[in-house]
C-alpha cells in the first residue's frame, strides 16, 4: 500500500549507515527495497515557444513494473520524463506520488521526493571519485564534527555498487568510468538517494548489447524490489525484451498503452509511425538525373561513424534519417570540415575536396545550418543584419576596405525577405525572435553564400507548425532553383514529405538507400531502429 | 534583384548606427554626461583644476597613455579573452626604443623598431594562446613578468633619457595650438580602432568570436588567427602608448607596467565593453578615458595620493561590474544570469529544448 | 543478485587509457614528480656551487617559501572553485603593514599579532566572498578591482603611521621568524608545514572541503545535488584571506619589515597561482591539492634561489616565475587543466 511521501531532510545523512547493517550479508532485505509507490500523471501538456510537445498525457506507473515509453524523436516521451522528474514543469496537468498530489518539481525536490532520472548523458563529478558521487550532497557525517565518514562511505557504497552490479574500485575517478559504468553508477545513486522511483532516458543508446544487458539485469533486479521504473527506449527488441508495459506516444499524445503481452512488434512500429499524413501536399518526388555535385566516399570517424557513402545531384533533396546518436551530424561535420575524418573522400562538384574547413566549404558552396541551433548557430545578442550576413564576411561589399553598411543592409534586407524572416527590424537582436524566424533568418544567412549544397541539419527543430510549412516551402523552391539539399531530421513525417531519396544512418552505418515510392513512414521507421539491421 | 531596390528596401529596415542595442548607446550617453558632471564639479570644487579649456586640455596628457593601451585592450576583450601583459608591453617598449636610440638609430626608426617588437610580443601572446588553447589570462600573467624583468634589466636601473625634440613635441608635450600632440594621436588612434571594428571584416570577425566562439566557427570564421590578430593589435597599441609616456617623461620607464593595467582594465569595462565578449561600443572607451582620466586628475590636483586615485579606479570598476549585472539582469541577458543561475534562483528552461 | 561483471569499457569517458598498476600511479602523482624534481635542481645546483647545498642555506630556501606556502594553499582553495583571487596580494602586505606598525609602534605582544593578521585577512577575504558569492561578479575582475582597492588602503595606512614604513619590529618578532623549532627547522617551516596539513586534512575530510572539489567540478549540478554554493564559495575566499593574512605576518617576521608596497612589488599574486598550477591544481577547478600547492612553493623558492647561485641577476626572478607558468601551462594540455577556467561565461561546467 503506498504511503505518503515523508519530507526529505538533511538528517538522513545517516540514512546509508543504516542500510548498509541490513546490505552487510550482501543479500537483498528488505531494508533495501523501496516503498512502491504509484507514480500517475493526468492530462499533462506543454509547449516550448508555442510549439506543443505534449497534449493531455495521462498515464500510471505501478512499483514492481517496468514500463517503457516508446516513440518517434519528437513524440514528446523524453519531455515526459523530464516533466515526472521536475526538470520541466508542466504547463497543465497534474501528478500524483503516492497518495500525494505534487507541487511544482524541481530537480532537486523531486530527487528529495525519491524520483531519481537517470540521463541519457552521464552527470557526474569527473574528478571526484565514484564513492563521492554517489553521495554527492549527502556526505554522512563522521566522528568529529564537520568530518565526512568515509569508512561508513566507502561501506555503505560498496553496498549500493554491489545492487547495481558495478564493478569498480570506490576510489576510481568517475572520469576513469566508461559511460556503461557511469550510467550504473546514476543507479546506484538513486539508491543511495533513497528514491522509489527511476527514470531512464534512453539510456542504452551509448552501451553494447552486453553492456546493455547488465544495465538490464540491474533494472530487472530493482523491479524485484518493488521500485518503480520508467524507461526511454527506440530498440523494439529491447523494448519487447524488457518491458512490462508499454506506452507509445505519437506528436505529443499517447496513442496506447499495451501490456507486453499484448504487444508485438509491427503493432508497434504501426503505433509509432502510422498517421494520417498531415493536409500538407508531399512535394513531387524528382527523379533528376545528371552527375552528383557532392560525393562523399568511405567516409570514416571511429567511434561516431564509418564507411559512410552518399551522394546528392543538383536539385535533389535526399534525407539522412536517423536516431539521435546515429552519427549523422557527425557526418555532416565532417563534410564541412568541422571534424577531420580519419578516413574517406568528398568530391565537391567533380573536384576532390580534402582540406576542408568551414571557410573553404563556404566559399565552395557547401554550406551547413547545424542542428543546435543556440550554441552553433545564432549570435543571441547580435542583431539579425549581422546574423544574417556572418557566413559571407568575405563576400560583403565594401569600398576601399570599409565595409558598406548600407549595402550589407541591403544584402540582409533581401535575404531575409526571401525567407519570410519576421522581426521588428534588421537591427533587433536575434533572440528577441521566435524560434521560426531564427531558424528562417539562419536560412537566409546561408543562402547569401549562394550555396550549391546546403545541408540542412533538423531544420523545424523548435519550430511552430506554420514556419515548419514555410521552410519546407522554402527547401523545395530551392531544390527547384538548383540546389542540391541533405536534410537531416528525425521526424519521418518531414523525410517522407521533402525527400527524393533518403539515407538511413543507424549506429553509425548506412544501413539503408531508399528513393521515390520506397520512402514510406513504415520502412523510415523500422529502418531507423535497426530493424532491418542483423 | 538590383542593388537599387534592395537600397530601398533597407531603408525600410535600417537603423542607423549599426552595432549594438539601444542600452549600449545609452551607456556611452550616460557616459557623456557623467563627464561632463564631472569636469564641472572638479572646477568648481578643486583649486588649480580648471585652467581654462587648454588647461583642460593639457590635463589630458596625463591620462591618454592609459587611454591608448585601452584601447588596444579592448580589441582583446571583445574576442573574448584578457590581455594582462600591455603595461609591461607599454613598459618595455619605451625602454627598447631608449636603447636603440643610445645605441645610435635614429630616433623614429628606434620609435618604429620598438612598436614592431611590441607587436610580435602580442604575436607571441596570441599564438601561446591559440595554438595551445589555454586560459588567456594564465599566460599574459606569466608573459606580463617576463616582460617586466626583461624591461627592467634592459634598462639597467638608469633608463635612458633626454630624448629628441622632435619625439618630444610630435608624441611627448608638444601642442599643436592648445591641443597637445598627444590628444591628437589619440584621436585619430581611436578613429583607427572604430573604423577596425566597425568597419572591417576583422573586426567583424573578432567581435562575432566574442559573442559566440563555436557560432563563429561554423560561420567559416578563423577564430585563431582573429584571436592571434587581436592580440597583435593589443601589443601594437601597447607599444604606442609605452612611447607617448617615454616621450611624455622625457625618459624610458621600466616601473610604471603594473600601475597601468588596472586602469586600463577599467576604461575599457566602464566603457560598456563586456568583459566576456563582443558587446560595447569603442566610443564609450573612448568616453571612458575621460571620465576615468579627469576623476583621477581631479584627486590628484586636489592632493590625494596616487595610490588613492588608484584605490578610487578599482572601486569604480567594481561599481561598474556590479551596475551592469543589475542592469543586464533587468534586460534579461545573460551576463549576470549565467552565474546567478548556477548560485541562485533555478527557474525552469523554457527555451525551445530539442526533443530527444 | 549475482554480481554481474562489467566488460573492459568500450569508450571511456575521457578518452585516456585505463588506471595503470598502482606502483606507477604513485609514483607519477604531481607531489612527487615535484619532490624529485627539487632533488634534481638541488643536486645540479650543488654540483655547480657546493654552497648551495648547505644546511643553512636549504633551511633559507624553506624558510622563504614559508609565506608562499601558506599564500599558494589560501590560493588553492579558490582554484579548487573555479575561481581565482588575485588581491592575495596587497592582504599579505596589509596584514604585515598592520602588525608591523602595531609592532613598531606600539609594542604589540606577537600573540596579539597573529590574531591581528588573521583578523585583516578575514575581513578582506570576507570583502572578496560578499562580491563574488553575493552579488555574483566574476572572480578574475572582482579580485582584481579589490586588489587595487586593498592596495589604496595598504598606502592610506602606511601614510597614518609615522614612520611611513616599517623597519624596526620588536625582538620577539624577529626571534620567532629567525628561530629554529628543532634540528634546524625553522619555526616558520613547522608551521607552514602545520598549516597545510590542516587545510589538507579540510579538503578531504570535511563536507566543506568535497564541496569545493564538486564545485569546481560542476557548479551547477552541486547546486542540484543540494550543496550550498553561495555559502560555500563566500567561505572560500574568507579562508583564502584569512590565510593570505597568516602569509603576511610570516613575511613580516621573516623580512623584518614592510612598507605600501609590500606585495604587490614582489610578484605574489603570481608566485602563488604558480605554486598552486605547478602543484597540480587546476585552473578549471576540481582538481589538486595544497600538499601539491606548498610543495610547488618550496620548489620555486629552490629554483629562484638556484638561479640565485648560477649567477643570473635576481631581476630576472619574475621572469623565471612566468617561464615556470608558461612551461606548466603547455606541458598540463593533457591533463586538460588549463582550459579557460575562470573567464568563461559557463563557468560551471556542462551539466
Amino acid at each position: 500500500m503506498p504511503q505518503p511521501v515523508q519530507p526529505r531532510s538533511r538528517v538522513r545523512a545517516h540514512a546509508p549507515a543504516a542500510a548498509v547493517s541490513g546490505d552487510r550479508r550482501g543479500e537483498v532485505t528488505g531494508e533495501a527495497a523501496a516503498r512502491g509507490f504509484r507514480y500517475t500523471a493526468t492530462g499533462i501538456g506543454k509547449a516550448f515557444s508555442g510549439a506543443p510537445v505534449l497534449r493531455d498525457v495521462s498515464l500510471i506507473l505501478e512499483p514492481g513494473e517496468i514500463h517503457t515509453l516508446l516513440g518517434e524523436n519528437g513524440a514528446g516521451k523524453s519531455t515526459l520524463l523530464k516533466i515526472l522528474a521536475g526538470v520541466y514543469q508542466p504547463d497543465s496537468g497534474e501528478l500524483v506520488l503516492g497518495d500525494e498530489r505534487l507541487p511544482v518539481l524541481t530537480p532537486r525536490t523531486a530527487q528529495q521526493r525519491g524520483i531519481y532520472l537517470v540521463p541519457q548523458e552521464p552527470t557526474l563529478m569527473r574528478h571526484l571519485s565514484v564513492v563521492e558521487n554517489l553521495f554527492l550532497g549527502i556526505l554522512p557525517r563522521g566522528r568529529l564534527p564537520f568530518s565526512v565518514g568515509w569508512r561508513e562511505m566507502r561501506r555503505a557504497a560498496a553496498g549500493y555498487l554491489e545492487r547495481v552490479g558495478l564493478n569498480v574500485e570506490a576510489e576510481t575517478p568517475a572520469e576513469a568510468l566508461s559511460i556503461a559504468q557511469a550510467q550504473l553508477l546514476e543507479c546506484a545513486r538513486a539508491l543511495a538517494h533513497r528514491c522509489d522511483v527511476l527514470f531512464f532516458d534512453e539510456p542504452t543508446s551509448p552501451l553494447t548489447d552486453h553492456e546493455a544487458d547488465v544495465l538490464f539485469e540491474t533494472i530487472r533486479a530493482l523491479r524485484e524490489q518493488r521500485y518503480t521504473l520508467a524507461f526511454i527506449s527506440h530498440r523494439l527488441d529491447e523494448v519487447l525484451e524488457i518491458s512490462d508495459r508499454i506506452t507509445v506516444l505519437r506528436d505529443g499524445a499517447l496513442v496506447a498503452t499495451q501490456e507486453r503481452a499484448s504487444a508485438d512488434r509491427a503493432g508497434m512500429v504501426r503505433a509509432m509511425v502510422g498517421r494520417e499524413l498531415a493536409a500538407a501536399q508531399p512535394r513531387p518526388r524528382r527523379m533528376p538525373t545528371g552527375p552528383a555535385v557532392l560525393r562523399v566516399t568511405g567516409l570514416t570517424l571511429e567511434p561516431h561513424f564509418a564507411n559512410v557513402d552518399l551522394e546528392v545531384r543538383s536539385g535533389e533533396v535526399v534525407g539522412l534519417a536517423g536516431l539521435v546518436g546515429s552519427g549523422r551530424t557527425e557526418i555532416a561535420e565532417a563534410i564541412f570540415g568541422v571534424r577531420k575524418p580519419t578516413a574517406g573522400r568528398v568530391v565537391l562538384d567533380g573536384k576532390q575536396f580534402d582540406r576542408r574547413s568551414p571557410r573553404a566549404c563556404i566559399d565552395a558552396g557547401l554550406v551547413y545550418l547545424s542542428e543546435d541551433r543556440g550554441r552553433h548557430g545564432i549570435f543571441a545578442e547580435v542583431d539579425l543584419a549581422r546574423n544574417v550576413t556572418s557566413g559571407i564576411l568575405p563576400r560583403l561589399p565594401r569600398r576601399a576596405g570599409l565595409l558598406q553598411i548600407g549595402a550589407e543592409h541591403g544584402l540582409a534586407a533581401e535575404a531575409v525577405r526571401r525567407t519570410n524572416v519576421r522581426a521588428a527590424s534588421l537591427a533587433s537582436r536575434i533572440k528577441t525572435l521566435s524560434g521560426g524566424n531564427q531558424q528562417r533568418a539562419l536560412l537566409a544567412r546561408w543562402l547569401l553564400a549562394d550555396p550549391k549544397v546546403a545541408i540542412l541539419d533538423e531544420p523545424t527543430r523548435g519550430v511552430d507548425i506554420g514556419a515548419k510549412a514555410e521552410i519546407y516551402e522554402i527547401v523545395a523552391g530551392l531544390a527547384a532553383a538548383g540546389l542540391a539539399t541533405i536534410v537531416i531530421s528525425s521526424e519521418i513525417e518531414e523525410l517522407t514529405q521533402l525527400c527524393d531519396r533518403v539515407f538511413v544512418a543507424y549506429e553509425g552505418r548506412i544501413v539503408g538507400r531508399l528513393s521515390g515510392a520506397e520512402i514510406t513512414a513504415g520502412r523510415l521507421g523500422s529502418l531507423v531502429v535497426g530493424a532491418e539491421v542483423r | 534583384m538590383t542593388l537599387g531596390s534592395s537600397h530601398r528596401l533597407a531603408a525600410i529596415f535600417r537603423s542607423r548606427g549599426g552595432r549594438g542595442s539601444s542600452l549600449d548607446r545609452g551607456w556611452v550617453l550616460a557616459l557623456a554626461a557623467i563627464l561632463v558632471a564631472e569636469i564641472l564639479y572638479f572646477s568648481l570644487t578643486v583649486q588649480g583644476f580648471f585652467a581654462g579649456g587648454s588647461g583642460l586640455l593639457s590635463l589630458t596628457e596625463q591620462f591618454l597613455d592609459i587611454g591608448t593601451l585601452a584601447l588596444g585592450l579592448s580589441f582583446v576583450i571583445f574576442a573574448g579573452e584578457i590581455d594582462l601583459s600591455v603595461g609591461a608591453i607599454a613598459s618595455l617598449t619605451g625602454i627598447v626604443m631608449a636603447e636603440l636610440w643610445k645605441a645610435g638609430l635614429e630616433i623614429w626608426l628606434a620609435v618604429a623598431a620598438a612598436i614592431a617588437i611590441s607587436a610580435l610580443i602580442g604575436a607571441v601572446n596570441g599564438l601561446i594562446i591559440a595554438l595551445f588553447r589555454t586560459n588567456s589570462l594564465l599566460v599574459t600573467l606569466a608573459t606580463q613578468f617576463i616582460i617586466t624583468s626583461t624591461a627592467t634589466a634592459l634598462g639597467g636601473g638608469s633608463p635612458p633619457f633626454g630624448f629628441p625634440q622632435s619625439l618630444l613635441s610630435y608624441a611627448g608635450t608638444g601642442t599643436l595650438g592648445p591641443v597637445p600632440a598627444q590628444l591628437i594621436v589619440f584621436a585619430v588612434l581611436a578613429v583607427v580602432v572604430v573604423v577596425i571594428v566597425d568597419r572591417s571584416r576583422f573586426g567583424r570577425a573578432l567581435v562575432l568570436a566574442g559573442y559566440n566562439r563555436d557560432a563563429a566557427r561554423y560561420t567559416g570564421i578563423d577564430v585563431s588567427r582573429t584571436v592571434v590578430g587581436a592580440f597583435v593589435l593589443s601589443g601594437f597599441f601597447a607599444g604606442i602608448a609605452g612611447i607617448m609616456i617615454s616621450a611624455f617623461y622625457n625618459a624610458a620607464r621600466d616601473d610604471i607596467g603594473l600601475s597601468l593595467l588596472l586602469p586600463a582594465v577599467t576604461v575599457v569595462v566602464l566603457g560598456g565593453v563586456d568583459i566576456f565578449g563582443g558587446r560595447g561600443r569603442v566610443a564609450g572607451v573612448v568616453v571612458a578615458t575621460f571620465v576615468l582620466g579627469f576623476v583621477t586628475e581631479g584627486l590628484l590636483v586636489g592632493g590625494h595620493g596616487s595610490l588613492t586615485a588608484t584605490m578610487v579606479t578599482g572601486i569604480v570598476l567594481l561599481l561598474c561590474l556590479v551596475l551592469k549585472l543589475q542592469i543586464d539582469r533587468h534586460e534579461g541577458v545573460s551576463l549576470g544570469a549565467e552565474l546567478r543561475r548556477r548560485l541562485g534562483d533555478l527557474f525552469p528552461s523554457s527555451v525551445a529544448r530539442s526533443e530527444r | 543478485m549475482p554480481l554481474v561483471p562489467v566488460t573492459e569499457p568500450r569508450v571511456r569517458l575521457d578518452g585516456a587509457p585505463l588506471r595503470a598498476a598502482p606502483l606507477r600511479r604513485f609514483l607519477l602523482r604531481r607531489e612527487i614528480l615535484l619532490v624529485l624534481a627539487m632533488v634534481a635542481v638541488a643536486l645540479a645546483s650543488g654540483l655547480h656551487e657546493s654552497a648551495f647545498l648547505t644546511r643553512s642555506n636549504l633551511s633559507f630556501v624553506a624558510a622563504d617559501a614559508a609565506a608562499t606556502a601558506v599564500l599558494a594553499v589560501g590560493q588553492t582553495i579558490v582554484l579548487l572553485t573555479r575561481g581565482i583571487d588575485l588581491s592575495v596580494a596587497p592582504i599579505l602586505g596589509l596584514s604585515a603593514v598592520v602588525v608591523g606598525f602595531l609592532g613598531q609602534n606600539h609594542n604589540l605582544p606577537l600573540g596579539i599579532g597573529v590574531v591581528v593578521s588573521l583578523a585583516v585577512g578575514l575581513g578582506l577575504g570576507v570583502g572578496n566572498g560578499f562580491l563574488i558569492a553575493v552579488t555574483g561578479l566574476p572572480p578574475i575582475i572582482s579580485t582584481l578591482g579589490t586588489l587595487s582597492v586593498y592596495g589604496g588602503l595598504q598606502f592610506v595606512v602606511c601614510n597614518a603611521w609615522s614612520p611611513h614604513t616599517v623597519v624596526n619590529i620588536p625582538n620577539s618578532y624577529v626571534n620567532f621568524g629567525n628561530d629554529n623549532a628543532f634540528n634546524g627547522l625553522a619555526w616558520l617551516v613547522v608551521i607552514a608545514a602545520a598549516i597545510t596539513a590542516v587545510v589538507a586534512v579540510v579538503l578531504r575530510h570535511t563536507r566543506f572541503g568535497r564541496s569545493l572539489y564538486a564545485i569546481g567540478d560542476d557548479a551547477e549540478a552541486a547546486y542540484r545535488a543540494g550543496i550550498r554554493v553561495r555559502l560555500v564559495l563566500f567561505c572560500a575566499y574568507a579562508a583564502c584571506g584569512l590565510l593570505a593574512g597568516f602569509a603576511g605576518l610570516i613575511y613580516l617576521v621573516h623580512t623584518g619589515s614592510a612598507d605600501s608596497t609590500t606585495g604587490t612589488d614582489t610578484s605574489v599574486n603570481l608566485i602563488s597561482i604558480a605554486a598552486a598550477l605547478i602543484g597540480g591544481t587546476t585552473l578549471t577547478g576540481g582538481k589538486g591539492g595544497v600538499v601539491g600547492s606548498a610543495l610547488g612553493a618550496v620548489f620555486l623558492s629552490l629554483a629562484l634561489t638556484a638561479m640565485v647561485f648560477a649567477g643570473i641577476d635576481p631581476i630576472w626572478e619574475p621572469a623565471g616565475v612566468g617561464a615556470l607558468i608558461l612551461l606548466a601551462v603547455v606541458s598540463d594540455r593533457r591533463r586538460g587543466g588549463t582550459g579557460s577556467g575562470a573567464l568563461t561565461r559557463s563557468a560551471g561546467g556542462a551539466a
